[in-house]
């Protein structure tokens, strides 16, 4: 229909005929008419009632919409984007441990599939509903007709339209009369309605489509595009606050340097480090085979060094010490060739090593494993020591360690 | 529609001119049932006392066929009363049927004994909590809930209340046959206003009691969401077992005309929004544990993905989601009986093997399905089914003075 032919025709009732409508009272009135109208052989018909009337669809020979399967591709079209958008994100494009689980993680992914899954399922349920209902529909040839009005309130209709092939002016109105409507009406085109959206929804529904690209053009700019100014600060006070950071310039300084180093000469309280035996594990020059005066060798001290042991050595030398921590073990799975395996504390030569080269092992780190000096305090590491004589001591036992009554069990 | 005129010989005649009275078919159902019931006990209890293991193996089959049938029946109680509470239409001319299904509560507790009354006296064959001694360390601090005095009253209060509330439904509801049109409008509005607060007290039951039995078998172990997940099993399990029973009953002729393709569908919808129900709880008790992955929670479930049990637990997620997810997903499905009853059955199967999942990895490394698992779980199912038969078997199926009857009868499903 176009703009100049509508312009053209003058009134309505010179439009041609759209169709004809007859109105029932009663749904079982409608449906009786339907089963008719349906065996007659007709395709472009349809019925207008207040509620949705059971039965209606059988009546009127309506087949089984395909919207499911517009649901179930959606469906999985959402859940294949939630995978691919995951696998790519996390293991692929920016690898990045999180929580300590693998790159790509299965069970950390099924929320966003799940919730991808179900919105574009729901989404396209709605829009493909919309599009196989022929909505939104701005103007339609039946709201000419006054008597329709009562469609949405106590009447039903029927109307079976012109551009139907079997459609023929007597012969259908005949065919509709046999039905026992209230009345039946000749529906003319509409030449008077628009019968487009309305111009300012267009619009605002192309702004809306336009500033909707907008965020996605911005990151694609960032991406490609480099810039020497700061970024935005936001929360300013949090950003920028009135105070000197290490290693910072401090003009209120003859130096300008905002940290203070120690003044020559001065020792600061708790750092005269000046036993070696206790801080170096050496007696006049070489490794010490005793404890230092500081350490008291009881059951507290075990405990403690139990406990310290637990959380700094097992990871990496395991419960007893034998060189199959957690980390040692992932290492061998990972078989990357560039992993020194930590060493069984419990060996020959860990065992006969005087307790002040372990004590340096432990500060300074031997091999790859890292310096523990600046995490464990000196008491700590030697308690660590008393620990790790007492594991070496149990695995390196005899039978001539067991009580006697005890040895006799083993006979 | 039309309501029942004719006069009704002793009320076996519904609304549609339906058979509403199981009679002779009931009896013969129930002494079917109770003697395959007991001979299937006692052959378990012959295959228990061989494994010589002080009834542990048994007791543990035991206990999974009970949780499963358990199942059936808590979903029972809940479905009758939601319809209940939401005042529901289209499912009136099958309630009655899922009410002679909740009644079976007392049958349930006395099918709880073998399990109950070790524990009662002390004997830690399925609880170690039974016996406070073996409750040491970090396990102390739960002896204030996990000790027998307090089990026992909460166990008497679960089956109690299960066994009041269906009761109750039931009675109205049998009482309203009898009543005029006027007297069976109240009645309705009297189940509902029970119904409500009924519902808040049945939620804390079946939380309360699937810990109780399943959760603590396990007494390190807890999750807040495992009520929820065992719900979601009684839900799927009553609309399975009343989409079969329904069937069953129309397959000898009863309620033939009044229970349609329609009630069908909406039974088979329930399986399936409950399939999906199951999974969502399911994952959502996994994942959280899964990210945290603190001893205390990650112990159950490495127990469950160790050995034969980690292919057990795959058979769980595609066997009672995925596959079923696509089975059901159809519309003709729930409206082609044949097709319903398989993936009923199949669901029904899979809360059995989800039950198995829940309570077997507490003893054994490795899947040890064995032929006393069968003889359990069919003489639970047996005796089960009789007590229901039993009591069925002299009442009306169908609550014909129901005013919403005629809705239900017409009822439409798109």
């Amino acid at each position: 229909m176009s703009d100049e032919h509508k312009k053209s025709s003058a009134t309505p009732s010179e439009a041609p005929l759209h169709g004809l409508l007859a109105e029932y009272d009663t749904p079982p009135e409608l449906l009786h008419a339907a089963k008719k109208i349906r065996d007659a052989g007709f395709t472009k018909w349809d019925t207008y009632s207040p509620f949705a009337v059971h039965g209606i669809d059988e009546a009127m020979g309506i087949k089984m919409t395909v919207l499911p399967w517009f649901t179930l591709c959606a469906g999985l079209t959402g859940l294949a984007t939630a995978i691919t958008l995951q696998w790519w994100t996390n293991a692929y494009d920016y690898p990045w441990i999180i929580s300590g689980k693998p790159f790509w993680s299965i069970p950390a992914n099924v929320p966003i599939m799940f919730e991808l899954t179900v919105l574009l399922s729901a989404i396209t349920t709605l829009v493909g509903m919309l599009m196989l209902n022929n909505l939104p529909l701005p103007s339609h040839p039946l709201d000419q007709i006054r008597r329709f009005a009562r469609v949405t309130d106590d009447k039903f209709f029927l109307m079976i339209q012109a551009s139907d092939p079997k459609f023929d002016e007597v012969d259908t109105r005949q065919l509709l009369e046999t039905t026992h409507p209230v009345a039946i009406e000749a529906v003319k085109e509409d030449r008077v309605t628009e019968d487009r959206l309305p111009s300012g929804l267009v619009y605002g529904l192309i702004i809306v489509a336009v500033a909707s690209v907008v965020p996605f053009a911005l990151a694609a700019k960032a991406r490609y595009t480099k810039s020497s100014s700061t970024r935005i600060h936001i929360i300013q006070d949090m950003d920028s606050q009135p105070k000197y950071k290490a290693q910072r310039e401090n003009p209120f300084f003859a130096d300008n340097r905002a940290d203070r180093p120690a003044i020559e000469g001065t020792v600061a309280v708790g750092d005269a480090r000046d036993d070696d035996h206790f801080y170096k594990g050496k007696v006049a020059g070489v490794w010490a085979r005793t404890f230092p005066s500081q350490i008291t060798l009881n059951e507290a001290t075990m405990e403690r060094g139990r406990q310290r042991f637990g959380i700094y050595c097992t990871p990496c030398h395991g419960q007893i010490g034998q060189g199959d921590g957690m980390v040692a073990k992932r290492a061998d799975q990972l078989a990357q060739g560039t992993w020194v395996p930590p060493s069984n504390i419990t060996q020959d030569n860990l065992r006969q090593q005087p307790v002040g080269e372990l004590f340096n092992s432990i500060t300074n780190g031997v091999r790859n494993m890292p310096a523990y000096g600046p995490q464990i305090k000196t008491e700590d590491r030697w308690a660590i020591i008393m620990y790790v004589r007492a594991l070496q001591r149990s695995r390196s036992g005899s039978l001539n360690d067991l009580p006697p009554d005890a040895r006799a069990s083993l006979k | 529609m039309a309501k029942g005129k004719k006069g009704s010989s002793g009320g076996a005649e519904g609304p549609s001119g339906d058979n509403i009275r199981l009679a002779e078919v009931g009896q013969s159902l129930f002494v079917k049932a109770a003697g395959v019931g007991v001979a299937a006990l006692a052959v378990s209890a012959f295959l228990g006392a061989g494994e010589n293991d002080g009834w542990s193996r048994f007791s543990h089959s035991y206990l999974v066929a009970f949780a499963w049938v358990m199942t059936i029946c808590a979903g029972g109680i809940w479905w009758i009363t939601i319809q209940n509470i939401v005042n529901s239409h289209w499912s009136t001319v099958i309630r009655r049927v899922g009410e002679l299904i909740a009644t079976n509560a007392p049958v349930l507790a006395l099918l709880a004994l073998p399990v109950v009354l070790p524990l009662i006296m002390g004997k830690p064959i399925l609880y170690k909590w039974a016996d406070s001694s073996l409750m040491t360390g970090d396990l102390a601090h739960k002896l204030g809930y996990l000790n027998t005095k307090f089990f026992s009253i909460r166990f008497v209060f679960y089956f109690g209340f299960w066994t009041w509330l269906s009761y109750y439904l039931l009675n109205k509801s049998l009482g309203q046959d009898k009543e005029s049109k006027e007297a069976a409008a109240k009645t309705v509005v009297t189940m509902r206003r029970v119904a409500g607060p009924a519902m808040i007290v049945f939620a804390l039951v079946v939380t309360f009691c699937s810990i109780d039995l399943i959760m603590t078998l396990e007494p390190q172990w807890f999750s807040t969401m495992f009520g929820v997940y065992y719900f979601a099993s009684c839900v799927l399990a009553i609309n399975s077992s009343l989409a079969l029973s329904l069937m069953w009953l129309q397959s000898k002729g009863r309620l033939s005309a009044s229970v349609t393709v329609h009630h069908f569908h909406d039974l088979g919808k329930m399986v399936f929004a409950f399939t999906i129900f199951w999974a969502y709880v399911g994952f959502s008790q996994f994942m959280l544990q899964w990210y945290a992955n603190i001893p205390e929670e990650t112990l159950w479930w490495k127990e469950r993905f160790a050995n034969s049990w980690g292919t057990y637990s795959w058979v769980l997620l595609f066997g009672h989601f995925v596959i079923p997810f696509f089975g059901l997903l159809s519309r003709w499905v729930k409206r082609n009986k044949k097709a319903l009853a398989f993936w009923c059955i199949w669901q029904l199967v899979m809360i059995y093997v989800d039950m198995y999942w829940l309570v077997m990895p507490t003893v054994s490394d490795e899947v040890p399905f064995k032929l006393i698992d069968l003889t359990c779980w069919i003489g639970v199912l047996a005796l089960f089914i009789a007590g229901i038969a039993y009591r069925a078997k002299n009442l009306d199926l169908l609550a014909k003075n129901d005013p919403r009857l005629p809705d239900s009868l017409a009822f439409e499903n798109i």
